[in-house]
């Protein structure tokens, strides 16, 4: 096990690696903004945005730009500065992840805890009028996008904003450090805006996954043996209905990323998702690199933790 | 009064291709300490049968009538959670595939442990001491260490031991094995049987074995039925059936058994044709199809099962004279093993 | 031209307006008596772009920069007329116009942690540094570019200028190369805001300053900030805290300051800001506009109507030929071309009337008496069409006369530029279905709209032959800052070009460098007027509408719109009910 996380880790290296270029590449060979324009402003002269190029290095062949970026990242793990307003891209990438960690952990467990059971229930009852209701339900959880229905969810349940007054309003994120009531009451909404659409999906999947489960012979055995029905379902139906379904969350915590954008957008969250946004809206370079780094590491590494729990939650699995 | 009776069974299940009708009219009974054989194709209605006994059948879709007594209570109308006591405690069941009847994330010990405390209040620690026991009994080397290891650490022979382990650990009143031997190595099939009929002798459990196999059955069974297509077709002592069958299936079955004594031909003698549809049964006698020596009144109405001596029911229309003739001419052909 | 608004980013910049016209209902302003105390809540979509006041421009920026720093001139709510702020009285202009002198108020002090009193030094420092390229301030060549020993090359260090004299603690004198209509209007810019050198020559240095995150204010508010001085109250993209400057002395300022703290929340998707603001969990909007459903449904239906303030705001959008390349080097084809543009159809892409009238030439209405009458106001509409929707049977006579037979277009293809996101992208689509009217096949690549600008429509080498998302809005009241970059031969750069149909008309070029040096308004005027006349005739640009731009408060406060500033509200003449 030791020696496949080490490989697993070298590999991962390397992707990021390989990531970091290709945002590069794409940068520079697709027309984006021209960031020493922007920052100059539209009655600055051509000499003067000469200038900033050289200051921010833009003038350098893009190779070269990279390697100094990999320099930079690598002697000193230094993701640049904001080509827009030359914050460190680090400091603010790292003063984000607490509200990002909130948003992806709370829309995760949101969306386990939601998705697992009613799938579960709807298992239990197949063809039940409760599970086509589940069913039906998570069939439009799926289909809306995360955006609309944040903005629904907003004006139906936000302070300021909502029919009913329920939860926090866009824009009142604390860190929970600072009043975890407030955080919590400020995220309740974008938890389950962003659980939505994966608990729907994983509703159906556990749904799925546990009917056919429960038609394997060692359910048969369990029931022989004079296990409790609930013992039957809980322990030996999804103990094997749901290792598949941790392989599955592990890849689709790119998704919730991804979801994490929309939903910081929405309801204003200042997360690393805003940032990656605002980053691409002002052609900011390092800003964007610093995201996509964050994203591809936290979709490896979240990768990796899965292949991990996996072998242990599989015996059958090994890793060499 | 028999341990175990069965009455009258009948038992389908509603698919999207029709009603299956896997049981009709299924009568058995099982003496303590015996072993009744139910041999039959696959998809005669005895693994059905096997399994309604505990009530594994009972699927939102499945149809059930009939009685099955046990110790003078049905087990067909017993409630789940009452049928829960009787399930493993009383009543243990083995399975086919080891494999897949094992679960395979848990240690095999925690399986075994778990069917212990599912019927006793037993501490953690005694349920392990008499799992260990019972892997013992069954013939695991180590047994303290094959306790954490999961089922496919294991051959396949350990894993049915397991499985035996497991349903032999509450001293069971009557053990069903479901065609125990089958997904098993010829070498360690017998090794299977041995073992299930030595613990019969030492802790006097009646066994139900359920097999396709006459060769099995010959080797433990007292009582014999023969199933097709959901019926008993004839029902006698071991010793009647291999020495004076009466049903044409009976012959076919016994001819198809492997014989170590005579030289291979290479080829079984199987019975020609295939076991008919559940959902579509054939009109008259079930088996007319396939039997070269149906009479007429076989293509219009089904045969009753009847007695033709007593503790021997065969359902046929032949006359019981022709079937004898029929046997005697056949076994000078084709000698079956005695 | 300062950017404006984030969700539109497109036009840049705009300063001065006049009245709303036809719009608005006034609310109770700068007049009227307000309480001390309280918190203004102001939410926004974007961040600032510069927190650095040498660096912004950008008109949501100004709403915080005019109250936490004093340049010589300031406006009031609703005025239009530059007053004095830090200057203590109106600059003066010798007869050759080429000095301009300035006094500026005794006793007015830094915010802490330098407490000390500002100088004429601390605002001569304050615009050179401008020129160094690590403030890189946008418009401080354009303006002041004019002033003796102005650098002509970006700078690495902040030089000094000796155009920028101080004969005493609070005397500045500026000395021109050469007389300009348009310095002492520049004087508003925030750029000459006081910064003290001796405090931030250590942020200065390097290749990019970080003075902006130590700033120190001069005005009624500062941005919070620690006892070293280093900005707390300003975190990008989330907000921005301003508390009252403890050294702000009321008695040398009109402004009345009555809120104790000014919050920014940024971060706001449009419509949720919007229902914020009218529930009253926020004050006003920042930098975007209620969106056109709000809009409708606030004007049609809300008991809040008189809530919602429309500003004019002082330029306009349109579409701009290449005039370098065929077909549209061509004047009737250009011309057909504005005859058969379907303006009304274009307004629409951007919520219809609401958002402005018909444009039908340069000079916007809200400069009234400075520039728009005199080309002749909204009667002048050289193209002319029922209810704006193109004319077609005009625009394919002017192609019969450009050589094309059957009146239709039948050269190479053309190509645009355009937006890959609504509503540019919907403005593209219009001018491309207008102009297949007359046989124009039109093949558009979409791209993100700063791309478009930096990547293709401000680089001359890469120009297409229509850019249909540019517009530009005047810094300030005086239309040379509205035609003169736009459309003066001389000022075609390489990059970052804002002449977009690339105009290199003689006669226009030698009465803009005529007008530049007018120092008589009523002359100068004149000649803009005449001026925005023979550029629209020349349809390098076609204009298609004048835009406003929608200022909604809560209930909870009263109003104060800044009309100069593109209809920002003026939080320090806001109160709280």
């Amino acid at each position: 096990m030791g020696a496949y996380i080490v490989r697993r880790t070298l590999w991962a290296i390397l992707l990021l690696l390989v990531v970091s270029f290709l945002t590069f590449v794409i940068f520079n060979v697709f027309p984006s903004a021209d960031p020493a324009a922007l920052r100059a402003g539209r009655n600055a002269t051509p000499a003067l945005i000469e200038q900033i190029r050289r200051n921010l290095g833009l003038d350098k062949p893009f190779y070269t730009q990279y390697w100094i970026y990999l320099k930079g990242l690598l002697e000193h793990f230094n993701l640049g500065y904001s080509y827009y307003n030359t914050e460190s891209v680090k400091s603010e990438i790292f003063s984000r992840l607490p509200a990002t960690i909130s948003v992806t952990v709370g829309g995760f467990v949101a969306w386990m805890l939601i998705g697992i059971p009613v799938g579960i229930i709807s298992a239990i009852k197949p063809r039940s009028l409760l599970d086509r209701i589940m069913m039906g339900g998570s069939l439009v959880a799926i289909s809306a996008p995360v955006y609309f229905l944040g903005l629904v969810s907003l004006f139906l349940f936000a302070q300021g904003t909502g029919v009913l007054q329920w939860a926090g309003a866009a824009g009142s994120y604390v860190p929970i450090t600072q009043n975890p009531g407030t955080w919590f009451n400020s995220l309740i909404l974008a938890w389950l805006t962003l659980a939505a659409a994966f608990a729907a999906f994983y509703a159906r999947m556990t749904r799925g996954n546990l009917i056919e489960v429960m038609h394997e012979d060692y359910i048969r055995t369990a029931r022989a043996k004079g296990l409790r029905e609930s013992v039957v379902i809980t322990k030996h139906g999804l103990r094997a209905a749901l290792t598949p379904i941790v392989t599955m969350a592990g890849m689709d915590i790119g998704l919730l990323l991804g979801g994490a954008i929309l939903t910081e957008i929405v309801f204003n969250i200042p997360g690393i998702g805003r940032y990656a946004y605002d980053a691409i809206v002002n052609a900011d370079l390092p800003a964007i690199q610093g995201t996509v780094l964050f994203g591809a590491f936290f979709i490896v590494f979240a990768n990796l933790v899965v292949d991990i729990l996996y072998a242990f939650l599989d015996p059958r699995v090994t890793y060499g | 009064m028999a341990l175990l009776e069965i009455e009258d069974l009948h038992v389908s299940f509603k698919t999207v291709d029709g009603v299956v009708h896997a049981v009709e009219g299924v009568s058995l009974s099982l003496d303590a300490r015996k072993t009744l054989g139910i041999v039959g194709e696959s998809g005669s209605g005895k693994s059905v049968t096997a399994q309604t006994i505990l009530g594994l059948t009972r699927f939102p879709n499945a149809t059930i009538s009939g009685r099955i007594l046990f110790d003078g209570h049905d087990l067909l109308t017993m409630s789940t959670e009452h049928l829960r006591d009787v399930r493993g405690a009383r009543i243990a069941m083995i399975f086919q595939d080891p494999l897949s009847s094992l679960h395979p994330f848990f240690k095999v010990g925690h399986q075994i442990v778990e069917a212990i405390r599912a019927h006793e209040d037993v501490p953690r620690d005694l349920a392990r001491k008499r799992t260990i026991e019972a892997l013992r009994s069954v013939g695991i080397p180590s047994p303290d260490e094959r306790f954490t290891s999961f089922p496919h650490e294991m051959s396949g022979g350990m894993r049915q031991r397991v499985m035996i382990a497991m349903a032999l650990a509450l001293r069971p009143d009557i053990l069903i094995a479901d065609e125990p031997t089958t997904a098993l190595d010829v070498t360690v099939q017998a090794q299977v049987l041995e073992l299930i009929q030595a613990l019969r002798d030492d802790f006097g459990t009646a066994v139900i074995l359920i097999t396709h196999d006459l060769g099995v059955v010959a080797q433990m069974a007292d009582d014999v039925a023969v199933m097709y297509a959901g019926r008993v077709l004839e029902q006698s002592s071991r010793e009647t059936l291999f020495t004076e069958p009466e049903h044409p299936y009976t012959w076919g079955l016994l001819q198809s058994i492997p014989r170590l004594d005579a030289p291979r031909t290479g080829r079984l003698n199987p019975i020609a044709g295939s076991p008919p549809s559940l959902i579509n049964v054939p009109r008259g006698c079930t088996f007319h199809p396939r039997c070269p020596y149906a009479p007429p009144p076989a293509f219009e109405t089904e045969p009753a099962l009847a007695p033709s001596q007593p503790g021997h029911l065969v359902r046929c229309h032949l006359p019981i004279e022709e079937r004898k003739r029929l046997w005697q001419s056949l076994q000078k052909e084709h000698p079956v093993l005695r | 031209m300062r950017r404006r608004n984030a969700v539109f980013v497109g036009l840049a910049a705009g300063a001065l307006v006049l009245v709303a016209a036809g719009f608005g209902n006034g609310g109770n302003t700068s007049g009227a008596q307000g309480k001390k105390g309280g918190t203004i809540t102001m939410l926004s979509n974007g961040d600032v772009d510069h927190i650095d006041p040498g660096q912004a421009y950008y008109q949501f920026t100004y709403a915080i920069t005019y109250i936490t720093q004093r340049p010589l001139l300031a406006y009031k709510p609703n005025s239009v007329t530059p007053i004095p702020d830090l200057a203590a009285s109106m600059p003066t202009v010798s007869a050759n116009g080429l000095t301009v002198t300035v006094h500026i108020k005794h006793g007015i002090k830094f915010s802490p942690p330098v407490n000390r009193e500002v100088t004429s030094a601390d605002v001569k420092y304050a615009m050179e540094r401008g020129f160094d390229s690590a403030v890189a301030n946008g418009y401080a060549s354009a303006y002041f570019g004019d002033l003796v020993g102005a650098p002509t090359t970006p700078q690495n260090k902040v030089p000094n200028i000796s155009g920028i004299q101080t004969p005493d603690k609070y005397t500045i004198v500026f000395k021109l190369r050469k007389p300009s209509g348009v310095f002492v209007g520049a004087l508003q810019e925030p750029l000459t805001a006081p910064v003290p050198a001796s405090y931030a020559r250590k942020y200065d240095k390097g290749t990019a300053s970080s003075y902006g995150n130590w700033q120190v204010a001069t005005g009624p508010y500062m941005i919070q900030n620690n006892a070293a001085g280093k900005i707390t109250g300003y975190t990008p993209g989330r907000q921005i805290v301003l508390v009252r400057n403890p050294n702000w002395n009321p008695k040398t300022s009109w402004r009345p300051a009555y809120a104790d703290k000014i919050v920014i929340k940024e971060g706001f998707d449009p419509t949720v800001g919007t229902k914020q603001i009218l529930s009253g969990s926020a004050d006003v909007n920042g930098d975007f506009p209620p969106p056109a459903a709000e809009l409708k449904s606030i004007t049609s239906n809300s008991s809040q109507k008189s809530e919602l303030e429309f500003t004019a705001t002082s330029g306009s959008r349109y579409v701009a030929l290449n005039t370098r390349k065929p077909p549209f080097n061509k004047l009737l084809v250009r011309q057909a071309v504005a005859y058969v543009l379907d303006r009304n159809a274009l307004r629409l892409t951007r919520g219809g009337p609401i958002d402005g009238k018909i444009a039908t030439h340069f000079i916007s209405p809200d400069f009234g008496s400075v520039g728009f009458n005199q080309a002749g106001g909204f009667n002048f509409n050289p193209f002319p069409s029922a209810g704006g929707s193109g004319d077609v049977a005009k625009a394919m006579a002017l192609m019969k006369k450009a050589g094309y037979k059957s009146g239709k277009y039948s050269g190479p293809q053309v190509t645009q530029v355009a937006d890959n996101s609504p509503p540019g992208s919907n403005t593209a689509a219009v001018v491309a279905n207008s102009l297949a009217k007359i046989g124009f096949n039109v093949k558009t690549i979409s791209v993100q709209h700063a791309a478009m600008y930096t990547r293709f429509c401000n680089v001359p080498k890469n120009e297409p032959n229509i850019c249909p998302n540019v517009g530009w809005l005047a810094d300030f009241h005086e239309p040379q800052t509205l035609l003169d970059p736009t459309f003066n031969g001389k000022n075609i750069i390489p990059t970052n070009n804002s002449n977009w149909p690339l105009l290199n008309d003689s006669a226009i070029n030698k009465l803009m460098d005529k007008a530049e040096l007018e120092l008589n308004p009523e002359t100068r005027y004149k000649e803009w007027g005449q001026i925005d006349d023979m550029i629209t005739k020349t349809a390098a640009a076609i204009p298609w509408i004048w835009e406003t731009s929608p200022t909604l408060y809560s209930t909870k406060v009263t109003h104060a719109s800044e009309l100069w500033n593109g209809g920002e509200p003026d939080m320090s003449f806001m109160s709280v009910k």
